[in-house]
């Protein structure tokens, strides 16, 4: 059983089925990718891994989904303390509209961390991490929305991180940056795993080619809910998937 | 249709191999006919084309590296144009044999021979035969004829043994045609090597078509 273990999830929004049955085991300090066209679930399912989805109306799961072996959506579950040890990257950087120390330094002061000399160790360990310190260390006190985008999103990546998670999720991290943005998050992302256990959600093949350890592929079944039709090594995915909708998604031949 | 220029271009990467196969092809059949008919111009001119070939050879291998970097195949399109980069060097090595065969035709000049030519002509043939129906199954994608040519090797590998050990009776005959028996060995040689090169061929069309390694040696000689 991996660090996440996902058994029969379904998920639908009011009466539609976006997720059927899906099961998978996500290995604890491994980059695993999710990959498939828009609107097989992908997102959906990321954000089932940090009852994200909670919060919208008619919004309803089914089956279980284990950290560490306790099921996220039993009763007593603390949804802030679960968003604490699964944090998200998402698809636009979404720095706060304050200055860069202020964005690491907030999910420290909501759990408690005040004394400035703590905060200043937390906020320059979790820039570093996030590959930002050199460039911002003399502008803390800029804003951070004067950053560029790959920059911003780096920072929303030392945010997380600054709250110690066990996961990391990425929703489309770098659909908004330029190439040389996405290198840096996805050189980023292979040290960052040295810690963390982190699943990417990512349109770009190449990218999931890349970052991974493992893939999952999301595919729609006959009533149009996101399935997971293969799951498996990157490089066997890649190379020789075994389903036939892996094969003609991965070579463009459909999706 | 998804990624027309892709399959466009593709196609014509697998007409060109075939191209190839059939210049490689070519060289080996007209090689060993020229060693039969004493033919030294023809050698000489085959010796001469193996440039061509290799010409042809590196343009498949740009061609491959462009599509890679260019398309970002994956699966079973990347299997393919890695399968075409290893054919094209197979075929180009097959035509080397050609070449090998050619030079001791050149060497053996005008001097008779010390038996007739029977075996030579037909590992040849059979060798060829068997170079055809590989690409034929790259071509149409024909795992099962690509796994069933291997085997076949054995048969040209008889015949190199059987030539080999008439070769050396020849020289425990008369050792004044050890030089002779020596170059036709080599010709024989060459002619078992090209089978085993159509061998790693049809490993490679079973590869990029099953996405599993095989071996496909024929049996072990005795």
């Amino acid at each position: 059983m991996g660090k996440i273990a996902v058994r029969d999830l379904s998920f639908s929004y009011g009466q539609r089925l976006a997720l059927a049955d899906v099961s998978i085991d996500i290995e604890e300090r491994e980059v695993t990718a999710l990959i498939g066209p828009s609107g097989c679930g992908k997102s959906t399912f990321l954000r089932c891994l940090n009852r994200m989805n909670d919060t919208i109306a008619g919004a309803r799961p089914r089956g279980s989904v284990c950290i560490d072996g306790k099921d996220i959506y039993s009763g007593g579950t603390d949804v802030v303390e679960l968003r604490k040890r699964v944090g998200m990257v998402f698809q636009r950087p979404n720095p706060f509209p304050q200055t860069i120390f202020d964005n690491v330094a907030f999910g420290p002061r909501v759990l408690g961390t005040h004394r400035g000399g703590a905060l200043r160790e937390v906020v320059e360990k979790s820039l570093r991490s996030a590959d930002l310190w050199d460039e911002v260390k003399d502008s803390l006190r800029g804003d951070a929305l004067s950053l560029s985008l790959g920059q911003q999103q780096r920072l929303c990546i030392a945010r997380v991180v600054a709250v110690v998670p066990e996961v990391i999720l990425m929703d489309e991290p770098c659909s908004a940056l330029d190439p040389i943005g996405t290198l840096r998050v996805e050189e980023l992302m292979r040290t960052l795993k040295e810690k963390y256990t982190i699943v990417i959600v990512t349109h770009n093949m190449q990218q999931a080619a890349r970052v991974s350890d493992r893939t999952g592929f999301f595919w729609l079944n006959d009533q149009k809910a996101g399935i997971l039709a293969e799951f498996g090594a990157t490089e066997q995915i890649f190379t020789s998937p075994r389903d036939q909708r892996t094969e003609d998604y991965i070579t463009g031949r459909s999706g | 249709m998804p990624r027309e220029k892709f399959e466009h271009d593709l196609q014509r990467l697998k007409d060109e191999i075939l191209a190839l196969g059939a210049m490689a092809e070519r060289a080996v059949a007209e090689s060993v006919q020229a060693l039969k008919k004493r033919d030294i111009a023809k050698a000489r001119m085959i010796m001469e084309d193996d440039r061509l070939i290799n010409e042809r050879r590196y343009a498949i291998e740009n061609e491959t590296l462009t599509l890679i970097a260019t398309q970002q195949p994956m699966a079973g399109d990347l299997r393919i144009l890695a399968a075409i980069f290893e054919i094209a060097t197979e075929l180009e090595r097959i035509a080397d044999y050609a070449k090998g065969i050619s030079n001791v035709t050149l060497m053996l000049g005008e001097e008779p021979l010390i038996k007739p030519l029977d075996d030579v002509p037909r590992m040849s043939d059979k060798a060829c035969d068997m170079l055809h129906r590989a690409l034929d199954s790259f071509m149409r994608e024909d795992v099962e004829e690509a796994r069933s040519i291997p085997p076949e090797d054995s048969e040209v590998d008889a015949l190199y043994e059987k030539t080999y050990r008439e070769l050396i009776a020849c020289i425990m005959a008369d050792p004044r045609t050890t030089e002779q028996a020596n170059r036709l060995t080599w010709v024989a040689h060459n002619l078992e090597r090209v089978a085993d090169r159509v061998g790693n061929i049809c490993e490679r069309v079973v590869f990029s078509i099953t996405g599993q390694g095989e071996e496909l040696d024929g049996p072990l000689p005795r």
